[in-house]
């Protein structure tokens, strides 16, 4: 969601000169608004700190991509192995 | 400019085309790139011409005489498809020394690798994702890529590996 809104952030900066100018004055929180940002990431962006609306929006590259990172699924135990490997080790060694 | 990767600027580069497809409102191929700079938005009409140039030296270079138009200056002699690839090219230049594009911070993100950058912006300006998905959907295949979108052979042969 949050990419979607930056690649159209973007796209509208090239032919938009608004959006520039409030970068410029410090208002790109009110440019920003228009896109569908998710709430956290909106609040970062607005305050990143730049030099340019082109440094910005390489800040904001790293900040949505870093919010969109899948989360890792959970790890379980291969069937093969069982729920008690750990045990059925310590077992195998009380037999020998 | 604080440092950048390669992945960083194509993704840029990427908006910036499809900024200017957005609003030509392209929605099939072959991109009317010529059309772009004889009617450009109204923030580059300084800076979007075309001037065609008997010349060996070059396809097509983008200038700015003082205080004249920007224009790419164009060999008249070009295939047709080399022509708008050149043309698509060199709209880059134009952009990034456009009074808007200095504001937006172009020269300091695209001026250290502008051969590269100009190359794959053309090539996204004149494929754009979008429609070669519904040319792939549509069973299109590599042979014929570059007639249906009017490009030269070598430049598909890149986009569509892309």
């Amino acid at each position: 969601m949050s990419m979607q809104a930056l690649n159209q952030l973007v796209a509208r900066s090239i032919i938009d000169p608004n959006i520039v100018k409030s970068h410029a004055a410090g208002q790109i929180d009110d440019v920003i608004a228009d896109f569908e940002f998710a709430p956290e990431v909106r609040k970062h962006l607005g305050g990143l700190e730049a030099n340019s609306f082109a440094e910005f929006t390489l800040l904001a590259y790293r900040v949505v991509t870093a919010a969109e990172v899948p989360v890792r699924s959970i790890e379980l135990p291969s069937p093969v192995e069982g729920l008690f490997g750990d045990q059925d080790q310590s077992d195998r060694e009380h037999v020998a | 400019m604080i440092p950048f990767s390669r992945e960083e600027r194509e993704w840029f580069l990427r908006n910036l085309a499809k900024g200017l497809l957005d609003y030509f409102s392209v929605a099939e191929p072959p991109v009317q790139v010529e059309d772009m700079l004889k009617q450009p938005p109204p923030i580059y009409d300084a800076d979007f011409g075309v001037v065609n140039m008997y010349s060996n030296m070059w396809d097509a270079t983008f200038a700015r005489p003082p205080s004249r138009r920007g224009s790419i200056f164009v060999r008249i002699d070009l295939e047709q498809d080399e022509r708008r690839f050149a043309l698509a090219r060199e709209m880059l230049s134009a952009l990034i020394t456009s009074k808007h594009g200095r504001a937006l911070g172009l020269p300091d993100l695209l001026l250290p690798n502008l051969r590269e950058s100009a190359e794959y912006f053309a090539r996204h300006l004149l494929i754009p994702e979008a429609l070669l998905d519904a040319y792939r959907v549509n069973g299109g295949k590599k042979r014929g890529f570059a007639d249906r979108f009017q490009i030269p052979p070598q430049i598909a042969a890149v986009r569509w590996a892309d």
